[in-house]
């Protein structure tokens, strides 16, 4: 996958560089949109993460250029601004997206995988999601693990379903809260912990292998080896 | 929806001011044509006694001249058939049957010797006998069995005799009835026409002011582009609406310049926290899970904190100045909180309390999500952080009117009745309490960008009670019971 990353702070350049390159991503960074103009025109880049504080144009009216020039691909956009300009909500509209930053990179790297595949959509959706030992009928809304049913509410069977299909990726808080709850909080309590600590009961038996692992500072897992 | 509630009212205001006008221009016309009616029923009459005085003058003098036998009769009377064929303001109507003119011959003693008139006269001796004369003044006589009264000039000759000329008022009555009759149409068409200008004026004033009220109230706190529509006659209307948009680019720019110095607040503190947390979280990768990694762990968590106060100090602030922006959606109140209640039960059961929800389903308000959401987690995480086990939180949510209003209840130790005054203001907080001091703020902030309140206070019987009241999204309530109607 190549990535192209228009964003002109060093330092922000630098980490985000370098963890995309380790997410997979073949990444080549431009300073400013200039650049930026120049690299998408000479090769083709299948998703673009670009930052709206740009030193020599603003970071909407480069995509609006690159789309004029034919750019398919989908953009990731970057804002350290507070409010979320209309233009803005016009691409997002367009299938784009956007994150305010700070952010966990493990969203950042969720975001990007969700734009991929909304541009190339799965042809049909499996009807059951298997992790390990652990089964999902997703029709019957039933999860088993090694051939027993587990006792789950509906609440508790979405967090797990969220949490199987990003196996074995790191998924935040927050994105635990936007996907299964709807909400964009940030909490500063401990709400999906909580949740997490229920199911993880429910899930983890006695001597089984524990599915759900805690990634301290950043978030959970669910293990998919 | 407000806006349909002005229009009648402005409706009406023109009636009213037409009507007043009407009225003013109604009474005003009618005390002039009192007037003019006045003058000239005057002039009139002044004509006729002019007429009658030098009529029974001549008739005195002819009949002074003419000698007592048999022709005088023949004589005075001619001459008074003459006079009566010159009578003033004669309608042709009265032409033939002339009984609008009588005159009359009496002796010293009173006896009738000479008439000339329509009868024989005898009703007018009577009635003439009955009044009194002033020489050389034309009096008013009614006489039985004519409905309008005569005009009568008497003169005294030297013999003690008294001629009669009288005149009937039928004809000047006549002239003033038709001017009369004349002057009401005329008189009413001209207060309808009137009526159908001042109203039509005003209606259409009006509704250029009503177009600046909508206009206004559609600039909403957030939404300060819009201007009222402005025409380009220099009246006071248009120059209201100059002045409001004068003031509305006033307010524009101090508002952007807000923004612009928040916005470069923001940007130039998140870069660097962008920066911080994305190497402390690749460390943190690299470390791989290792004891050393908990300095790391709390930095990343310190610093979200920080990033979320840091969010909510510059809400706090922009909406003090009334200047949040929002991104307003249909948010279904009833369903949020249920959700609410659902991601909090586990925590505060883990805590050892207990929280209760009584909710009145279909509650709509229009807000911006975002700042919703995160001001009810704010309220409950309130009440996880400081309430004492075991308590339990109260949650409703009623529509009362045109808000929605959703109380927060706990039977803990409620507010410190120190803070308790000054709990808005930001960076407000109990002595034992821990955080930043900004969720009542944030609270109050957002209720007040979405035109509603919060209130605070300690209950009676103990504990906390914070009611937030946002105004309902009223053409929704109305679809809501047109569905239940039909529903029913």
């Amino acid at each position: 996958m190549r990535l192209l990353l228009v964003e002109d702070e060093i330092d922000i350049q630098g980490f985000l560089g370098r963890s995309l390159q380790e997410a997979g991503y073949e990444v080549e960074v431009a300073p400013d949109a200039k650049t930026a103009e120049q690299l998408a025109v000479e090769s083709r880049f299948d998703i673009l993460v670009v930052d709206l504080g740009l030193p020599d144009r603003d970071g909407i009216s480069l995509i609006l250029r690159l789309r004029e020039l034919g750019l398919k691909a989908p953009v990731l956009i970057l804002s350290a601004r507070r409010s979320v300009d209309d233009r803005v909500r016009g691409l997002e509209q367009g299938g784009d997206d956007y994150l305010t930053k700070p952010f966990a990179l493990a969203e950042l790297l969720a975001r990007l995988r969700n734009l991929l595949k909304r541009n190339n959509p799965q042809p049909s959706e499996a009807t059951r999601l298997r992790v390990l030992d652990l089964e999902l009928d997703l029709l019957r809304r039933e999860a088993t693990r090694g051939g027993q049913t587990l006792q789950l509410t509906q609440q508790e069977f979405v967090l797990l379903e969220y949490l199987c299909r990003n196996a074995g990726r790191v998924v935040t808080r927050s994105m635990i809260l936007d996907q299964v709850w709807g909400m964009r909080i940030q909490p500063d309590t401990n709400v999906v912990d909580v949740h997490i600590y229920r199911l993880r009961g429910k899930v983890d038996g006695a001597g089984q292998q524990p599915l759900i692992r805690t990634m301290r500072g950043v978030g959970y897992v669910f293990n998919d080896r | 929806m407000s806006l349909m509630t002005d229009k009648p009212r402005l409706r009406s205001a023109a009636w009213r001011i037409s009507f007043l006008a009407t009225i003013a221009f109604a009474c005003g016309t009618l005390v002039i044509f009192v007037f003019l009616h006045q003058f000239v029923s005057n002039d009139i009459q002044r004509r006729s006694d002019a007429w009658l005085s030098g009529e029974v003058g001549v008739l005195g003098d002819v009949a002074g001249r003419t000698p007592r036998n048999a022709l005088y009769r023949r004589v005075v009377g001619e001459i008074a058939e003459l006079a009566a064929r010159e009578v003033p303001n004669k309608s042709a109507s009265a032409g033939s049957d002339n009984n609008s003119v009588f005159f009359l011959l009496t002796s010293a003693d009173g006896l009738p010797q000479l008439w000339v008139g329509a009868g024989d006269g005898q009703s007018n001796l009577e009635a003439i006998k009955t009044t009194k004369f002033v020489p050389d003044k034309p009096t008013d006589v009614r006489v039985q069995g004519f409905p309008v009264p005569f005009r009568v000039a008497c003169l005294q000759m030297g013999d003690g005799s008294h001629i009669y000329l009288g005149l009937s008022e039928r004809d000047e009555l006549r002239v003033l009835g038709k001017m009369r009759v004349r002057f009401l149409l005329l008189w009413l068409l001209v207060v309808l026409l009137g009526f159908g200008i001042v109203f039509l004026t005003t209606r259409r004033m009006l509704s250029h002011v009503r177009k600046i009220t909508e206009a206004a109230s559609k600039i909403g706190l957030s939404d300060l582009s819009e201007r009222v529509p402005a025409t380009h006659r220099n009246d006071e209307v248009s120059q209201l609406a100059h002045t409001l948009n004068r003031m509305l680019d006033r307010i524009e720019s101090s508002m952007h310049q807000l923004h612009t110095i928040t916005d470069a607040l923001a940007h130039d503190l998140r870069s660097p926290l962008t920066a911080i947390r994305g190497k402390l979280e690749m460390s943190l990768a690299a470390m791989n899970g290792e004891e050393t990694a908990e300095p790391i762990v709390s930095a990343i968590e310190e610093l979200d904190q920080l990033t979320d106060f840091l969010n909510k100090s510059l809400d706090v602030a922009e909406a003090r100045a009334d200047a949040l922006r929002l991104t307003v959606t249909e948010i279904n109140l009833s369903r949020l909180l249920e959700t609410m209640v659902d991601l909090y039960e586990p925590s505060m059961t883990e805590k050892g309390l207990h929280i209760r929800l009584s909710n009145e389903k279909g509650i709509i308000v229009l807000g911006d999500e975002g700042l919703v959401h995160r001001m009810i987690a704010n309220l409950l995480d309130n009440e996880l952080k400081h309430l004492v086990p075991p308590s339990t939180v109260s949650i409703s949510l009623r529509s009362r009117d045109e808000t929605a209003d959703m109380v927060f209840e706990d039977d803990g130790n409620g507010f410190d009745p120190d803070v308790l005054e000054h709990l808005f203001i930001r960076r407000v907080k109990g002595k034992t309490s821990a955080g930043h001091g900004l969720g009542l703020a944030f609270a109050d902030a957002v209720a007040r960008a979405h035109g509603g309140t919060v209130e605070v206070v300690n209950r009676d019987v103990g504990g906390g009670r914070i009611a937030v009241s946002m105004p309902l999204a009223r053409e929704k309530m109305r679809h809501q019971l047109v569905a239940t109607a039909q529903a029913g």
